[in-house]
């Protein structure tokens, strides 16, 4: 037997307490992780200046109705507004797929270049792209994912339009909160569609973060009455879907965490002290026997440590291979892009654990550096 | 040399304060004990024996007066000298044998040796020695719970002789047992002092288990009356 054996026989001596605290610190940590990811995931927009910089502006009836293009003269006289262009979801299959596994938009290459402000361009030259019309401009993510190259043609079957694109790619851009878009001539959709004078959704940059809901104001205000009456909101908002709720959902991810970071300190807590005051004699016992406070100390911290690391590494990376292995983007049509368990949660879930160990280990040790040996072998068992 | 009293002690007392009383369980205690003596302390309940044996083996501290051991005056150490002290110069028998219970009867015999330098080969040869000493070599690996209350003590007796103490110490070990086993376990002790030379005191109140021992001291009041 070593010591390690022997604090191992200890920490299992309770099969049933030991399994249910490795359960719940389990489902606690991965929980945890879970919400953090979530967190991130909702905070990934606001922490890109970019994003809060543009408005996407759609028919207030539905995202599926057009807008008549004859809008843009009006968007462009709109205080505030910086740069504008059609902005339309072409939502087509690329070659054989059966989904639409990323998003093609239709932009007006020229005014599209004012929108864009964060990402580089890391292949081919912005320019070639305004001078071909049939020329896509394409996010780094899915060049790689497909294995593309400059000059490889890209061939999408329209699902919303009854139309088939072929576009060759000319320039990468990369950098950006999603790399996997894919850009080409607005005016390649209308001739194809056979010049509806229509758009999908306005694409606006504004000169300020303030400015943008005051913005958002004035283009909702300017179509109030029409035909086609609009909705503008942040392209963040626009993604989420919700604008408003944000910051209270970011609030309630941060108190639901806490809440489960306290009742999880409970649970070992308490555990712990169950634990070593039901060996209250026995510690006794080892003390007389010469054991030091110090290596009772590291008894409890170890079998407090073994308990907590071995369930929060459980819960840490179950929930890693969890989120890894679902496709969550297509699970949620879009709504979660990455839900990425970045090794910074998984560390942060990693030191909560720790912390866990530690603290549920200080009121015992507390109450067996106290114990006297002649008080602990009175103790009844 | 062989003269020299093992355990000194002068003027010991202990008191407690229980409320607003002040309990005195040892009243100016003085007592030289040899080398291979089979001690055994007797008297009424309350009458301090407990207390003077956990003095003795540095579990307790006495309120006034000395207790040195080997000419060492164990008030002087701090808490962790005293538990070196006692990991190798005392070896502990209860009354409740105070067996571990998720741990083998081998497992239990060789806790005190965790904290030595010995290796594991090492540590394994002592405690098959210890546990054939207690006539139990074939039952290392049982658990408490699958041996008699005599084979318990037993074990425990083999866990208080496996790192060689000097001294042994005994706090009512058969108050718990059959007259049966308690006859095997006296019979151990005996020979422990007889035959390996330890040096035991046994807290007792069975005026036949004090028949084993080769000198009785009684207790009445805190203090040493024959
Ligand atoms: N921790 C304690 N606190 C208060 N009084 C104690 C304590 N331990 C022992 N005593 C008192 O000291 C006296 C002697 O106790 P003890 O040595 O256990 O007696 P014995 O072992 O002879 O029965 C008793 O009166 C007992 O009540
Ligand atoms: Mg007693």
């Amino acid at each position: 037997m070593t010591l390690t054996s022997f604090v191992v026989k200890n920490a299992l001596r309770n099969r049933r307490r030991a399994a249910l605290t490795i359960i719940s610190v389990a489902i606690s940590c991965g929980l945890l992780v879970t919400l953090l990811t979530l967190q991130r995931e909702l905070t990934i927009p606001p922490e890109s200046e970019a994003a809060s910089l543009r408005i996407i502006a759609r028919n207030k009836v539905s995202l599926a109705q057009p807008l008549p293009a004859k809008q843009l003269s009006t968007i462009e006289k709109i205080p505030g507004v910086v740069a504008v262009s059609p902005f339309t979801f072409f939502g087509g299959n690329f070659r054989e797929e059966t989904v639409t596994s990323f998003a093609q938009f239709a932009v007006d290459p020229v005014r599209f270049r004012n929108l864009i402000i964060e990402g580089r361009i890391a292949e081919g030259s912005y320019d070639d792209f305004i001078n071909d019309r049939t020329s896509c401009f394409v996010g780094a993510d899915t060049m790689k994912r497909y294995g593309l190259k400059i000059g490889d043609r890209m061939r999408f079957t329209g699902t919303f339009y009854p139309v088939d694109l072929d576009l060759k790619i000319i320039a990468v851009y990369q950098g950006t909160v999603d790399d996997r878009g894919v850009f080409f001539h607005h005016k390649l959709l209308d001739e194809l569609m056979g010049n509806p004078g229509t758009v999908g959704t306005w694409y606006l940059r504004v000169a300020s973060a303030e400015a943008s809901n005051e913005v958002i104001a004035r283009v909702n205000e300017a179509f109030a009455n029409t035909s086609a009456e609009v909705r503008a909101e942040t392209e963040r908002a626009f993604q989420m879907g919700f604008i408003s709720m944000l910051g209270n959902v970011k609030l309630l991810i941060g108190s639901v965490s806490s809440v489960v970071v306290f009742t999880l300190l409970l649970v070992t807590v308490s555990t712990m002290s169950m634990a070593v005051r039901e060996r209250f004699r026995e510690l006794a016992v080892l003390k007389a026997l010469g054991f030091r406070r110090r290596e009772l100390f590291s008894f409890i911290l170890a079998e407090s440590f073994g308990l907590a690391l071995l369930g929060g590494s459980i819960g840490i990376f179950g929930a890693w291979a969890l989120w890894t292995g679902i496709d969550l983007q297509k699970l949620t049509n879009g709504f979660l892009l990455y839900f990425e368990v970045t090794p910074r949660i998984m560390a942060t879930g990693g030191v909560v654990a720790v912390f866990l160990g530690i603290v549920s280990a200080i009121s015992p040790s507390i109450a067996v550096a106290r114990l006297s040996v002649v008080q602990g072998l009175k103790t009844l068992d | 040399m062989a003269a020299e009293p093992i355990v000194v002690i002068r003027e010991l007392t202990k008191s407690y304060l229980q409320g607003d009383l002040n309990v005195t369980a040892l009243n100016g205690v003085s007592l030289d004990i040899l080398p291979g003596e089979f001690v055994v302390l007797m008297g009424p309940s309350g009458s301090g024996k407990s207390t003077l044996l956990h003095i003795i083996a540095g579990i307790d501290r006495p309120t006034s007066g000395s207790a040195m051991i080997q000419g060492i005056n164990i008030a002087n150490l701090n808490e962790s000298q005293l538990a070196d002290w006692r990991n190798q110069n005392v070896g502990f028998v209860f009354q409740s044998f105070n067996l571990i219970p998720v741990l083998t009867a081998a497992e239990n015999v060789e806790l005190p040796l965790l904290l030595t330098d010995l290796s594991s080969a090492e540590r394994r040869k002592q405690v098959a020695t210890a546990l054939d000493l207690v006539g139990l070599a074939d039952r290392g690996h049982h658990r408490p719970d699958q041996m008699s209350g005599g084979q318990q003590q037993r074990v425990a007796i083999a866990r208080a002789l496996v790192t060689d103490p000097a001294l042994i110490v005994a706090d009512e070990p058969t108050g718990n047992l059959d007259a049966k086993s308690a006859g095997d376990v006296l019979a151990i002790l005996q020979s422990l002092s007889r035959d390996a030379g330890k040096t035991v005191i046994m807290v007792t109140h069975d005026p036949k288990s004090a028949a084993y021992g080769s000198r009785s001291l009684h207790l009445e009041k805190g203090e040493i009356t024959a």
